[in-house]
C-alpha cells in the first residue's frame, strides 16, 4: 500500500528498468539477491533510494510500497539486487501484502534480508524482527530514525541489541544516509557468509500447543534433515499454510536450506513420506485449541517486549515527544480540530485556485493561441492537405494542449501543498478527526483524504485509496472517489455559474452568488459520497471483509525540496501523462466526428439530433450529451466541445474557427450569448452543473479503477453507478421545475 | 415535450417496479431464487444430511424424524429416502436408514460448506449470529465443491466453524465436536463453553439470548430434572435439559476464575494504563488477527492518549506505537484496570 498520491508508479518495476538501465545495470541479473522488509512507515523506501540512488516516493504514512519495488546497484565488484517488499505487522500471512512479503523471504531465497526496525516503536517492530529470524538465519536489522527516537527520549544499544538477536544490528538515521555504508557492508558480509549469524529462536510455546507443535517438527525435521526451521515449518503446516503445504508436497521445502543449493542437491524425500509429514499434519491440527494463533501472538510479543526492555535505555529528556503529544492535543482537540482543519484545506484549495489561474492563461495563450496558428501556417507551407492538418493540430493537438493548459497548474500546486501535509503527518490527524462520520457511511476515517486528493484529480484519489488496507472500505472509496469536484470540472462549474447563475443576482453580489452555486455543487457532491457509501457499504458490499486500524505516526519535519522534486515529478507528470494519452484520441474523434458527412449531415450533427429528445427529457440537450460521450477521456475539454457543437448544430456562423475544432470565447458575456443562441435556458445551465457532477468518470480514472480492483464488475459499477444518479437527478429537477414553472 | 407529470408518473412507476423487482428478500426476484432452491435436489441433500447428523450422535432415525425436520409429510420424507437408496447414498438397516460410503462423503461435502460458510459470515461480514445458521442452510447447496475449496484458501482454511464445530477439510475428516455435554459438568466447577449446536435455531436463539458464547465462562451451580443452574456474569439461571445438551463445554481447573473481568479498553480513561486481559470471541477473522499484529495481546499494557475530536475513535498508545481504534473494537478487548498503575513519569 503506497502513499496517498499518484506517485507510487515510481516505484512501478517498469519505471525502475528506465533508470537502471541508464545506470548500466540490468535488474535481471545479480550476484546477492537482498530483501527489504519491514514494518509500515519505518522508512524502507528510504533506505531503499538510499542504497539504490533512486527516487523512489517517500511519505510520511504507513502503508506505502504495494508492487514489489526492485533495483540494482554494485557493490566492491559484485551487481546487488533489492527488492523493497511490502510493510507488513506480521508474516502470518493474513492479507495479500503479508503474503508477498512472507512468500518472498522463504521462497525467493534472498541471500540476506534487511529488516528495517523503527527505534521509536521498538515492541511493534521487533515482533516482525523475530518472526523472520523464525524463517530464515540471515537476517541483518537496520535500526532507523534513531534521531527521532532519541528526540522522543528513547536510545537503543545496538551492540547489546545484535548480542541478544545474534545477527548484525545497524543503527542509522536512513534520510540523511547515516550508516548506510555499514548497513551494506554488513548485508555484504551477511550474504556472502564471511559473518556467521546464530539468530534469537522463539523459546516454547505454551504446553499443550508446544507438544504438538514440538511432535511435528519432529516428523519435519526427519523428512527434510537439511531444512533448518523444521518448528516454523510445522507451525505452519497446523496453521494450513497453502504455500507451505504445497512446498512439502511438491518436495520443494529440501531445497529451501539457507545454504546455496549445492551442485548436488540432495534428492527431495520419497512421496510416501511427505504425505506422511502431510497427513500427521491435518491429524495434529484437531490437536490444538481454537485460539492458539492468539498463544503465538503473545509468546512473540513477550519475546519482544523483554527485548526491547534489555536494551532500551532510559531516562532522557523527552522533548520532542512531549511536543507532538501537545501538538497532537491541539490539532485533535473538541474545540479546535475541526475549525484547523478546514482552515488547512481551505488554505490549500485557495492557493491551487488562485495560484493556477496565471500560469493556466498563461499556457492557454502560448499552446492555443500562438503555437495553433504558427503550427497551421507550418502545415500549410508544408503542403499538407486540409484534412489532415485539420486531424493532427485542431483535433489531437487542440484536445492535448487544453487538457495540459487546464490540467498541469493545479496539479503542480495542489499535489505538492498535499505531499508537504503528508509528509508532517498531519493527514492521519485529519483521517482521525473524521472517523466517526466515515464510519456512519460504512467507510474508513482515511477516506476522507482519497476524497480530498478527487479534489484534485480523480485517478490521484483513487490511486490514493491504497493507504486504505481494510478490503471493503477500500472499494467504496474507490467507487465514490468520483463525487469529489475535480480541477477538471472547476472550470466548467465555474463559467457556467456566472454566466446563468451570478446573472440572476444584482452586478455587486454576481460574484458571490456564482462562487456560492459552485461550492454548493461540490457540498452536494460530498453529500452523495457519504449516502452512496452508506448505501454501498448495507448493499453489495455487506459481505466484504473489514478490519479498522489507524496508526498515528510521529511528526517529522517536512523535506520541502525533496517533496517539490518527488510530486512534481513522478505524481503530477505521471497523471498528466497519462491524461494525455487519453486526451489524443478524444481530440481525434472529436474532429473526425465533426468533419465526417454521412447523407448531408456530419456524425455530430446525427449524433445531436439523435440524442436531443433524451437529452431535453432530462433539462439538457443533444449538444451536451454529446460532449459528454465524446469526450470522455477528460472534462477539460467539455465546455470546448459544448461551443464547437453548439456553432455546428445551431449555425451561429463568424465566431468560430470551424468544424471540429474546440475553443473558448474571450468574454463570458460572448460565451453565454452563444449558449443562448444554442437554446441554454437556466434550467439547462443547472442541469449541467448538476451532470457535470454527476456523470461517469473520465476515462483516465476508468482506468485506474480498473488497474487498482483489478474487476470489471467494479469498474462498471463505479462508471454505471454515478451517470444514472445525475440522469436521475437532472431528470427530476427538470420535471419538478417544469411542473412548478407551468 | 413530454408532459412533466406523465414523465414523473413514468418515472415513479419504473422505480416502483425496480424495486419491486430487487428489493432485498421481499423483491420477486429474491423470492424466485428462494423458491428455486427448494428444489428435489435440496430437500434430497438436507435429507442425507438428516441421516447423517443422527448417525453421529448416535440418535434414532427414522422416517418420521425426517419428516420433523424437513417439515414435510411423512409420505415425502419416505420418498425421498426411498430415492436416496436408489441412488446407493443409503442403505435400509435394522435400526433405520444408515449412509453408504459414498453418502457419507456427499454429507461431509455439505456440512464442510455448511460449516466454512458460516465461518465466512463470523469473520469477514456484520451478519449478526442468529442469521448465519439460515444463510449457511441456503450457500450449502448453492456452492460447488471447487468454490468451497476457494473459499477454505481465502479464510486461511480455518478449522473450527464459529459454533466450535470442526471443519471438515478437503479429505473429508473431522473429529467429533469437542468437549462434553453441560449436562455430564461436575457442579461447582467452573466450565468453558466450547461449542454450542446452532439446529434447532429456536433453542440457538435462546441460548444467544441468554448470554452464552463461545468461550465464555459458566460456574456449574446444580444439576436437576429442570436443568443445569449455572451461575456467570453475578447471576444465576436455569438452563433447561434440552437446551443444556446443545451446549459443550470443557472443565477448568478448580482455581480457574470464573468471573471473566467486565472492563473493557472503551472503560479505560485517558492516560490510564490498563493490561489486556483478552479479545472478545465476538471478534473474529482479520479484525482479529490485525489486533493481534498490533501487539493486542495478553498482558500487554495500553494506555489511551487522544480522543478524536469527534469522541470516537481514541488512539492508544500500543506497543510503542500511537494506534486509533474505534469504539467498537475497544469494546472487544478485556483489560484488567489495576493490574498496572499511573503511567510512570519519567526523569
Amino acid at each position: 500500500m503506497p502513499s496517498l498520491a499518484p506517485g507510487a508508479c515510481g516505484g512501478c518495476a517498469q519505471h525502475r528498468t528506465d533508470s537502471l538501465l541508464r545506470l548500466g545495470l540490468n535488474p535481471d541479473k545479480w550476484d546477492i539477491l537482498i530483501a527489504l522488509a519491514g514494518n509500515p512507515n519505518v522508512g524502507k523506501s528510504t533506505v531503499f533510494n538510499a542504497l539504490t540512488g533512486l527516487r523512489q516516493h517517500t511519505g510520511n504514512w504507513p502503508g506505502k510500497t504495494i508492487v514489489r519495488a526492485e533495483g540494482a546497484f554494485a557493490h566492491e565488484g559484485k551487481r546487488l539486487k533489492l527488492v523493497d517488499l511490502p510493510g507488513t505487522y506480521s508474516l502470518q500471512a493474513g492479507s495479500a501484502d503479508e503474503e508477498v512479503a512472507r512468500d518472498f523471504i522463504l521462497f525467493g531465497r534472498p541471500d540476506v534480508t534487511v529488516v528495517v526496525v523503527d527505534a521509536t516503536r521498538l515492541e511493534r517492530n521487533l515482533n516482525l524482527v523475530l518472526q523472520i529470524l523464525d524463517i530464515t538465519d540471515r537476517v541483518v536489522v537496520y535500526l532507523n530514525l534513531v534521531d527521532e527516537a532519541r528526540r522522543h527520549g528513547i536510545a537503543v544499544d545496538a551492540a547489546r541489541l545484535e548480542q541478544r538477536l545474534g545477527v548484525p544490528v545497524v543503527s542509522g538515521v536512513a534520510r540523511e544516509r547515516v550508516g548506510i555504508d555499514d548497513l551494506l557492508g554488513a548485508a555484504y558480509r551477511v550474504a556472502t557468509g564471511q559473518r556467521e549469524t546464530r539468530p534469537y529462536r522463539l523459546e516454547e510455546l505454551p504446553g499443550n500447543v508446544e507438544g504438538t507443535v514440538a511432535a511435528l517438527a519432529g516428523t519435519v525435521a526427519q523428512a527434510f534433515p537439511q531444512v533448518p526451521n523444521a518448528r516454523w515449518v510445522a507451525l505452519r503446516l497446523l496453521n494450513a499454510d497453502d504455500a507451505v503445504v504445497e512446498a512439502v508436497r511438491s518436495g520443494e521445502l529440501g531445497q529451501l536450506g539457507d545454504e546455496p543449493p549445492p551442485a548436488e542437491d540432495a534428492p527431495p524425500p520419497a512421496q510416501g513420506v511427505r504425505d506422511h509429514v502431510l497427513e500427521t499434519a491435518r491429524r495434529l491440527r484437531w490437536e490444538l485449541p481454537p485460539d492458539f494463533q492468539d498463544a503465538l501472538s503473545e509468546r512473540i510479543f513477550a519475546a519482544a517486549r523483554s527485548l526491547a526492555a534489555a536494551v532500551r535505555m532510559q531516562g532522557l529528556k523527552r522533548a520532542r515527544f512531549d511536543f507532538d503529544r501537545t501538538l497532537d492535543r491541539l490539532l485533535t482537540s473538541r474545540t479546535f480540530g475541526f475549525p484547523l482543519m478546514l482552515a488547512v484545506l481551505a488554505v490549500v484549495f485557495w492557493i491551487t485556485i488562485e495560484g493556477a489561474n496565471v500560469p493556466s492563461g498563461m499556457l492557454a495563450a502560448l499552446l492555443i493561441d500562438q503555437a495553433h496558428p504558427w503550427l497551421h501556417g507550418l502545415a500549410a507551407a508544408a503542403g499538407l492537405p486540409w484534412w489532415l492538418s485539420g486531424f493532427l493540430l485542431d483535433g489531437v493537438y487542440l484536445a492535448t494542449a487544453w487538457v495540459v493548459a487546464v490540467m498541469l497548474p493545479p496539479m503542480a500546486i495542489f499535489f505538492p501543498l498535499f505531499t508537504l501535509l503528508e509528509d508532517f503527518g498531519y493527514l492521519p490527524r485529519v483521517a482521525f478527526n473524521l472517523d466517526s462520520l466515515f464510519r456512519a457511511a460504512g467507510a474508513h476515517g482515511k477516506q476522507a483524504l482519497t476524497m480530498c486528493m478527487g479534489f484534485g484529480c480523480n485517478a490521484a484519489g483513487v490511486v490514493s485509496t491504497r493507504v486504505i488496507d481494510s478490503p471493503r472500505e477500500r472499494l467504496i472509496a474507490i467507487i465514490t472517489n468520483n463525487f469529489s469536484l475535480c480541477n477538471g470540472r472547476w472550470p466548467t462549474q465555474i463559467l457556467v455559474a456566472t454566466i446563468f447563475i451570478g446573472a440572476l443576482a444584482p452586478a455587486h453580489l454576481a460574484g458571490a452568488v456564482s462562487a456560492a452555486a459552485v461550492v454548493g455543487i461540490a457540498l452536494l457532491g460530498i453529500l452523495t459520497m457519504f449516502v452512496v457509501s452508506w448505501l454501498l457499504s448495507r448493499t453489495v458490499l455487506r459481505g466484504e471483509a473489514t478490519s479498522f486500524s489507524l496508526e498515528l505516526p510521529p511528526y517529522r519535519p517536512p523535506r520541502v525540496l525533496q517533496t517539490l522534486y518527488t510530486s512534481v515529478i513522478d505524481r503530477t507528470l505521471i497523471v498528466l501523462w497519462r491524461a494525455v494519452v487519453f486526451a489524443i484520441p478524444a481530440g481525434a474523434v472529436i474532429w473526425l466526428v465533426s468533419n465526417i458527412e454521412v447523407g448531408g449531415a456530419t456524425l455530430a450533427a446525427h449524433g445531436v439530433s439523435w440524442l436531443n429528445p433524451f437529452g431535453l427529457l432530462i433539462g439538457l440537450n443533444g449538444v451536451i450529451l454529446l460532449a459528454y460521450i465524446v469526450a470522455i477521456p477528460a472534462n477539460e475539454i467539455i465546455i470546448p466541445t459544448v461551443l464547437m457543437l453548439t456553432v455546428l448544430t445551431a449555425g451561429a456562423a463568424g465566431t468560430a474557427p470551424g468544424p471540429g475544432v474546440m475553443f473558448e470565447l474571450d468574454s463570458m458575456e460572448a460565451t453565454g450569448g452563444l449558449l443562448r443562441a444554442g437554446g441554454w435556458t437556466l434550467l439547462t445551465a443547472v442541469n449541467l452543473m448538476l451532470f457535470s457532477l454527476l456523470h461517469n468518470p473520465c476515462s483516465t480514472t476508468i482506468y485506474t479503477i480498473y488497474k487498482e480492483t483489478r474487476s470489471a464488475g467494479w469498474t462498471a459499477l463505479s462508471t454505471l453507478l454515478p451517470v444514472a444518479i445525475g440522469v436521475a437527478v437532472c431528470f427530476l429537477v427538470t420535471q419538478v421545475w417544469r411542473l412548478v414553472a407551468a | 415535450m413530454v408532459e412533466p407529470g406523465f414523465a414523473l408518473a413514468v418515472f415513479a412507476g419504473l422505480c416502483l417496479l425496480l424495486a419491486a423487482l430487487l428489493w432485498p428478500e421481499r423483491g420477486l426476484l429474491p423470492r424466485w431464487l428462494q423458491f428455486a432452491r427448494l428444489s428435489e435436489r435440496v430437500r434430497l441433500e438436507d435429507a442425507l444430511k438428516h441421516v447423517f447428523a443422527c448417525r453421529q450422535e448416535q440418535q434414532a432415525c427414522t422416517v418420521d424424524s425426517l419428516a420433523g425436520h424437513l417439515a414435510v409429510p411423512s409420505g415425502e420424507a419416505a420418498a425421498l429416502l426411498t430415492r436416496l437408496a436408489r441412488m446407493g447414498l443409503l442403505r435400509m438397516e435394522p435400526d433405520g436408514p444408515a449412509l453408504t460410503a459414498e453418502g457419507a462423503r456427499s454429507a461431509v461435502r455439505i456440512v464442510r460448506i455448511h460449516r466454512l460458510w458460516e465461518r465466512y459470515l463470523a469473520d469477514r461480514t456484520g451478519v449478526p449470529p442468529a442469521k448465519w445458521h439460515d444463510q449457511a442452510e441456503r450457500m450449502e447447496h448453492a456452492l460447488s465443491t471447487e468454490q468451497a475449496d476457494a473459499l477454505d484458501a481465502r479464510l486461511g482454511r480455518p478449522a473450527w466453524d464459529p459454533h466450535g464445530d470442526p471443519i471438515p477439510d478437503a479429505s473429508g475428516s473431522m473429529p467429533p465436536a469437542p468437549g462434553i455435554g453441560l449436562p455430564a459438568a461436575t457442579p461447582g466447577r467452573a466450565v468453558e463453553i466450547v461449542h454450542m449446536e446452532d439446529e434447532p435455531p429456536q433453542i440457538y436463539d435462546a441460548l444467544l439470548a441468554d448470554g452464552l458464547v463461545l468461550g465464555g465462562r459458566l460456574e456449574i451451580v446444580e444439576r436437576s430434572d429442570e436443568g443445569v443452574r449455572v451461575r456467570a456474569g453475578g447471576r444465576d439461571w436455569t438452563i433447561d435439559p434440552v437446551a443444556a445438551r446443545n451446549v459443550n463445554v470443557r472443565e477448568l481447573g478448580p482455581d480457574a476464575p470464573v468471573e471473566a473481568p467486565t472492563a473493557t479498553l472503551r472503560d479505560a480513561r485517558p492516560g490510564e494504563r490498563v493490561r489486556v486481559v483478552d479479545i472478545s470471541r465476538a471478534c473474529q477473522g482479520p479484525q482479529r488477527r490485525r489486533l493481534l499484529d498490533l501487539g493486542v495481546v495478553k498482558g500487554a499494557e495500553i494506555v489511551p492518549e487522544l480522543v478524536s475530536a469527534a469522541g470516537d475513535p481514541v488512539a492508544y498508545s500500543i506497543q510503542g506505537a500511537l494506534v486509533a481504534l474505534r469504539s467498537q473494537q475497544a469494546a472487544w478487548i478485556r483489560v484488567d484496570r489495576n493490574g498496572a498503575g499511573a503511567r510512570p513519569e519519567v526523569a
